[in-house]
């Protein structure tokens, strides 16, 4: 029964880091690039609903649909940052050596980790959400409301990308762009205004993962690498540019993580994920569902 | 633009820049043992225990750290974000042999180092199967699985770390920094005109072909890696009694390692005395700011490696070297010149490390 609860636990946080991991993998399969930042994103998400809520309502606490409320507002902001951070600083080390576009990444995911602290201080914020009755029991498995809500919402949001990807013209210059960007750009299709889009839809994603993640959790200005280590996990396995391959493998690493903090201690999941990742990289390069070899 | 390359051509002639380097080339081991033997002075000069010797030091300790960084990263092209886990190693290691086994500081020292070299060979196997985005995201996770073991055991103190009493003066860290710098940089400046470091520039520029030229190119790329695990073992060694404290975050400082990477980019990636001056120069700027601005250093150190990589990704030593080579372009009849080879000027590096700032 207890494995049945860490599973359950699992499930809940997977979806969030799936979602999170999935917006990762599109930049990576669109743009072909690594974004380190991308775990800044999902900290800016949560902080921008921490303080639009402190800031209208004098307190970072509320109902749900409250808290909901503020997704469309972080959305805006997200993709706003997303857009610049590719159309600014991204698209000059486009087509340069990979390890250069990694480092820059990496360089601005130290400085928006380190504005953040000078603006906001290290304290953990997290943001109450009032439920009258907090947890559901389903099978005597404890199921909190809003951890369910969070993932029900990872789904949603992912299913919108999606859809969005499928169905729209947008979505379908971004698919264009991805498969080859000189065809696309032959056909009128403005190809650094969709990488830029693509960057400003992932990160939009993220912050609204950090969302949830703030009311689940919480945020704090550090957090952000791990998020982007995780995605890169995900990805690795779920192979670059597959949806449903990031679902299934933020789901998995959930699992795994909550397993290992129930029957060991949680001191030691993140170890076990970095640990993993060195595994994965070598046992599947190419990852479970990749179509390409990449290398 | 043109009217101030104009300008600049006449201040700074190509030619001179050109003769300067080879200058540096022709006289390199004489630049070394000279900047050696002024830093050696500077104690006996007058640069107390204080502020300016730990400042001193620390330019000494960045200089090992991208220099071992440069000698995978740029000589053999395997950026890695890792290094610092041989750096904590190093550091965790003779911080438990000093403190709870009461060993003494220079046998605690070899075997440190000798731990990151095993640590590296271990390692090396693993992740020299990699390359490029892989690589560099693999030897990350290296870094910060090696810091979340320290932090959970209980032999490293945990999250809190390890407080070191009774450490020798400033004055003989000063010495065993600078000793283990002069040491790497005329290891690297020998290296680099062997045959193993020809094979470590084969390595990057193209691996295949090495291979096919039948170099074992993992053996290679492994040793050089165990290299510098060596140094930066040997930095974090020193550098966990001379900080008095060791703590997870610090001893597997990941911010650092982006640091490590910007000093080489800056200097010039590939060389000698790139990393070192790379070094130099931005833990100056770090030092300055932080005294100006307390707290503000990281951010100017995420901006700096972003203007780095963006603006100036062939470093310092890269540049000049560029523009030194403009004029022999020129003078051996421009594209002409550029087919039919000549010596390579890539291979001969000019060591001047070792220069207190």
């Amino acid at each position: 029964m207890a494995l049945a609860q860490f599973i359950v636990n699992g499930l809940l946080v997977g979806a969030l880091f799936a979602a999170v991991a999935v917006g990762f993998a599109l930049i990576w399969g669109v743009v072909d690039i690594i974004n380190l930042a991308h775990g800044e994103m999902v900290m800016l998400g949560g902080y921008t609903a921490y303080w639009a809520l402190a800031l209208t309502t004098g307190t970072a606490r509320g109902g749900p649909l409250v808290v909901l409320a503020t997704l469309p507002l972080v959305v805006g902001v997200l993709f706003a940052v997303g857009y610049l951070l590719q159309r600014v600083l991204v698209k000059r080390v486009m087509g340069t050596d990979v390890f250069l576009t990694l480092l820059v990444t990496f360089g601005a995911s130290i400085a928006i980790q380190q504005l953040a602290l000078r603006a906001w201080t290290a304290n953990p914020r997290s943001i109450q959400v009032e439920l009258a009755d907090p947890s559901l029991v389903l099978g005597g498995v404890v199921v909190p409301k809003m951890k369910l809500v969070a993932f029900l919402g990872a789904f949603v949001l992912t299913g919108a990308l999606w859809a969005f990807l499928q169905r729209s013209r947008t979505g379908r210059a971004i698919r264009a762009v991805s498969q080859n960007p000189e065809a696309a750009a032959l056909v009128g299709i403005d190809v650094e205004h969709t990488r830029a889009t693509t960057f400003g839809l992932s990160s939009a994603i993220a912050g609204a993962v950090g969302v949830f993640v703030a009311t689940i959790l919480n945020v704090q200005p550090q957090m952000g690498l791990i998020y982007t280590l995780k995605s890169f996990v995900i990805v690795v396995f779920g192979g670059v540019g597959s949806i449903p391959g990031a679902l299934l493998g933020g789901l998995l690493l959930g699992s795994v993580e909550e397993t290992v903090a129930g029957v060991i201690s949680s001191q030691w999941t993140l170890a076990v994920s970095f640990s993993l990742l060195i595994v994965l990289l070598i046992v599947k390069p190419n990852g479970l569902f990749g179509q390409e070899a990449s290398e | 633009m043109s009217a101030d390359e104009g300008a600049l051509r006449r201040v700074l002639p190509p030619e001179r820049v050109d003769d300067f380097l080879g200058a540096c080339d022709d006289y390199g081991w004489l630049i070394l043992v000279a900047s050696t033997v002024l830093a050696g002075t500077l104690p006996l000069a007058g640069l107390e225990a204080g502020f300016y010797m730990t400042f001193v030091t620390d330019l000494f300790l960045f200089g090992i750290l991208a220099l071992s960084w440069d000698l995978v990263g740029g000589q053999t092209g395997y950026p890695s974000f890792g290094n610092m886990a041989f750096f904590g190693i190093g550091a965790y290691t003779t911080a438990i042999l000093v403190k709870d086994f009461s060993v003494g500081f220079p046998v605690a020292f070899v075997v440190a180092g000798g731990l990151a070299v095993a640590f590296a060979a271990f390692i090396g196997v693993i992740v020299f199967r990699l390359r490029g985005h892989y690589f560099a995201i693999a030897t990350l996770g290296v870094l910060l699985a090696a810091q979340q073991v320290s932090r959970n055991l209980e032999i490293t103190g945990g999250a809190s770390g390890k407080i070191l009493l009774d450490t020798p003066s400033a004055e003989a860290f000063y010495y065993l920094f600078l000793g283990v710098l002069v040491a790497e940089i005329a290891l690297v400046y020998y290296l680099s005109g062997t045959r193993f470091g020809f094979v470590l520039n084969a390595i990057r520029d193209d691996e295949q072909k090495a291979t096919a030229m039948g170099f074992n190119t993992t053996y290679y790329k492994t040793a050089a890696w165990m290299l510098a695990a060596l140094f930066t073992g040997l930095a974090g060694a020193a550098w966990s009694l001379d900080n008095t404290f060791v703590d997870p975050q610090t001893a597997y400082n990941g911010a650092w390692n982006v640091e490590l990477i910007a000093m080489a980019l800056l200097g010039g990636s590939g060389t000698v005395a790139g990393p070192v001056l790379g070094a130099f120069g931005l833990h100056s700027v770090i030092v300055v700011v932080d005294t100006y601005a307390t707290g503000w250093q990281l951010v100017l150190l995420g901006t700096a490696v972003i203007v780095t990589v963006v603006a100036f990704p062939k470093g310092v030593v890269g540049t000049l070297r560029e523009y030194a080579a403009e004029m022999a372009y020129y003078e051996r009849g421009g594209m002409a010149a550029a087919n039919d080879g000549g010596d390579d000027p890539d291979e001969d590096s000019s060591p001047a490390g070792g220069e207190a700032g």
